[in-house]
């Protein structure tokens, strides 16, 4: 076994009644979710009335988590293994949404052919974005990137012709269906973007673990010496942008279908920032780190929503919350939590 | 005619104040190379205090202008002693999270203490140059008001002054030495970080006039720091970063495209021209029109 390398697809040592716990853990969530509902009415009819949220809702919740933990994971990709910084990912989540949510509610493409077609559109402009910001790096890199999903932004917020009206709204897209059986509740969501989910980590794992994943860390460390040691950077880099946008994509095309209807605030800016955010937290340039991220966040910022502990006049606290977490985290622990060292 | 006329004035306004703010953009990127997202926040602090302390305290406009500039220099220094300063020795990206986590914490603390809606410097106790019905008629039926007069002029001086600041002083020739090299100025004798925050505090200074200036004649929201900071930072990268004169002709360059986009194309896209130019500057030319051509910048 000396030298081989861990390819992620070897499970023998993976199988630890931990992780079996954690796996069956997330596989019956709904139902864990939906017993909460079982229980507080089996209780009311004791007269006992206990203030627990409903279990749709708490699904809601986890599947927003989910959907965090596959962008985070996408934008890790650029941030994290090549170390670019990128400040405009919301622009790929948005052309996946408005991708598969126009093919679907004006044209009545079926979701199964509008979400790789949403993906492929994001893959496309993922690479051509990347092409003219190649010889960027750092600072420079951050701004177009950032320029780049602003005018996503103001077109989509413009272009009344595209998006419908004055309430700049994508409506009523349909929800997925195969032979009649409508996927539209909660719990169909939630297996849903578990099964995405899992595409995705598995891909960027093995990325990860390959070529090309080792060429985006040697890109990272050094972009120079990647380059005499025979890395076509241009190439790695670009590969890396084209995943990172497809996977932003895929999250959009899935959000479309999941919110019934969206609209461009959906896309702002400071929604980057809170996936960046995530990624940070977690520790840049490791997928568990940015799962972790992306749960506490996406969770937290649910939590931190005005009127549940936060009063409503303090209406955005929780990114005031988010920018501090972000400035401690560099100053203390620009690792993240889950890595070791810096 | 007429029409054209006013617009090249708001135009020239816009530029102005996008060249106040610019600068301290520009002038922190040259010395210690970071991205000062927060700078558009000390630029919307510096309306929203000029406003409270005019409002709440009843302090007259001439009085509150300098003590907002103050405050703000006092802000911009503490956000550098702070945020950035024990960032100095780390990773240039790790600094650049951190500007945006201040910017994003400074926004929404403004948003938390004075609300999201839009507020205006009550009309009654502005000078008598910022009452909007006060202007010159110009042949050919177009107004100038005092105010957008009073806003090009002090821009103007404000920017000259900075200029002579920065090549006759003493301190302008410790930045400029920063700027070139921090290490060989540090072993020259000149104290960096001090330099630093004194680069901290006319950027903000200059910021927070801005933003009493924009405050005057549109109205003062939490958001403001964000959207005019954005076109500023484009202003700063056409005219080169790090170069304090291309800064306020990019500026002035940046509002006249802004303000005839938004007449002659869309409203709508205002800001989408600042983007475009900025994008279109740092990929065609990332040294921009007035820098010298370094290399390998950022």
């Amino acid at each position: 076994m000396e030298g081989q390398r861990d390819t992620g697809l070897n499970m023998k040592n993976k199988l630890t009644p931990k992780n079996i716990i954690l796996g069956l853990f997330v596989c019956f969530l709904p139902l864990l979710m939906y017993g909460i509902d079982a229980i507080s009415l089996f209780l009311s009819r004791s007269d006992i009335y206990l203030d627990l949220p409903s279990g749709d809702y708490m699904l809601r919740i986890i599947v927003r988590a989910y959907l965090y933990m596959l962008l985070a994971i996408g934008l890790n990709i650029v941030c994290g293994f090549t170390g670019q910084l990128d400040l405009g990912y919301v622009g790929f989540y948005l052309i996946g949404g408005y991708t598969a949510g126009l093919l679907m509610a004006r044209l009545g493409v079926t979701y199964w052919i509008a979400l790789p077609l949403a993906v492929v559109n994001g893959a496309l402009w993922g690479l051509l974005r990347g092409a003219p910001t190649l010889r960027l790096t750092g600072d420079y890199f951050a701004i177009v990137t950032f320029g780049f999903a602003e005018l996503l932004f103001r077109i989509v917020k413009n272009e009344e012709w595209l998006i419908g009206g004055p309430n700049g709204l994508v409506r009523d897209i349909p929800p997925p269906a195969i032979f009649g059986m409508i996927f539209n509740q909660n719990w169909h969501n939630y297996y849903h973007v578990l099964i995405l989910l899992i595409l995705v980590v598995f891909v960027t794992y093995r990325l990860q673990h390959s070529r090309v994943g080792r060429a985006w860390v040697a890109i990272r460390e050094d972009e120079q010496a990647a380059e005499s040691m025979g890395i076509n950077v241009s190439r790695y880099k670009a590969l890396a942008f084209t995943v990172s946008a497809a996977i932003g994509a895929l999250g959009g095309g899935f959000i479309a279908q999941f919110q019934v209807n969206i609209s461009a605030p959906f896309f702002e800016f400071w929604e980057s920032i809170f996936i960046l955010c995530m990624v940070v937290l977690g520790g840049m340039g490791s997928i568990r780190g940015s799962m972790i991220g992306a749960a506490i966040l996406g969770s937290l910022g649910e939590v931190l929503r005005p009127g549940f502990i936060i009063p409503y006049q303090f209406g955005n606290a929780r990114y005031l919350i988010f920018g501090i977490i972000l400035i401690l985290l560099m100053r203390f622990r620009p690792g993240g939590l889950t890595l070791r060292k810096a | 005619m007429a029409q054209f006329l006013e617009q090249i004035i708001n135009g020239l306004v816009l530029g102005g104040i996008y060249a106040l703010i610019a600068v301290g953009y520009t002038m922190v990127y040259g010395i210690i190379q970071l991205i000062n997202f927060a700078h558009g926040e000390i630029f919307m602090f510096g309306a929203y205090i000029a406003l409270m302390l005019i409002t709440v305290f009843g302090i007259p406009f001439w009085i509150a202008l300098p003590l907002s500039m103050v405050l703000c220099a006092i802000l911009g220094m503490l956000i550098d002693l702070i945020a950035y300063r024990p960032l100095r020795n780390a990773p240039r990206l790790s600094a650049l999270i951190t500007a945006i986590g201040v910017s994003l914490a400074l926004q929404n603390l403004a948003r938390m203490i004075w609300s999201a809606r839009d507020r205006q410097f009550p009309p009654e106790i502005l000078p008598t140059v910022f009452q909007g019905q006060n202007a010159f008629l110009l042949p050919g039926g177009a107004t100038l008001p005092y105010r957008d007069v009073f806003v090009i002029l002090l821009a103007l001086v404000l920017m000259i002054a900075l200029n002579r600041l920065i090549h006759l002083t003493k301190i302008g020739k410790a930045m400029r030495a920063c700027a070139q090299n921090p290490v060989a100025a540090n072993l020259m004798g000149i104290k960096t970080n001090q330099v630093i925050a004194i680069t901290f505090a006319i950027g903000s200074a200059l910021g927070a006039i801005a933003g009493i200036m924009v405050g005057v004649s549109e109205s003062v929201t939490p958001t403001m720091g964000y959207y005019k900071g954005v076109a500023a930072f484009a202003a700063a990268v056409l005219g080169g970063i790090g170069n304090v004169t291309g800064a306020m002709l990019g500026g002035i360059i940046i509002g006249v495209a802004e303000v005839f986009g938004a007449g002659y194309i869309s409203s709508g896209y205002r800001l989408a021209i600042a983007y475009i130019i900025m994008i279109a500057v740092i990929i065609i030319r990332p040294s921009g029109l007035f820098g010298r051509s370094t290399g390998h910048r950022a």
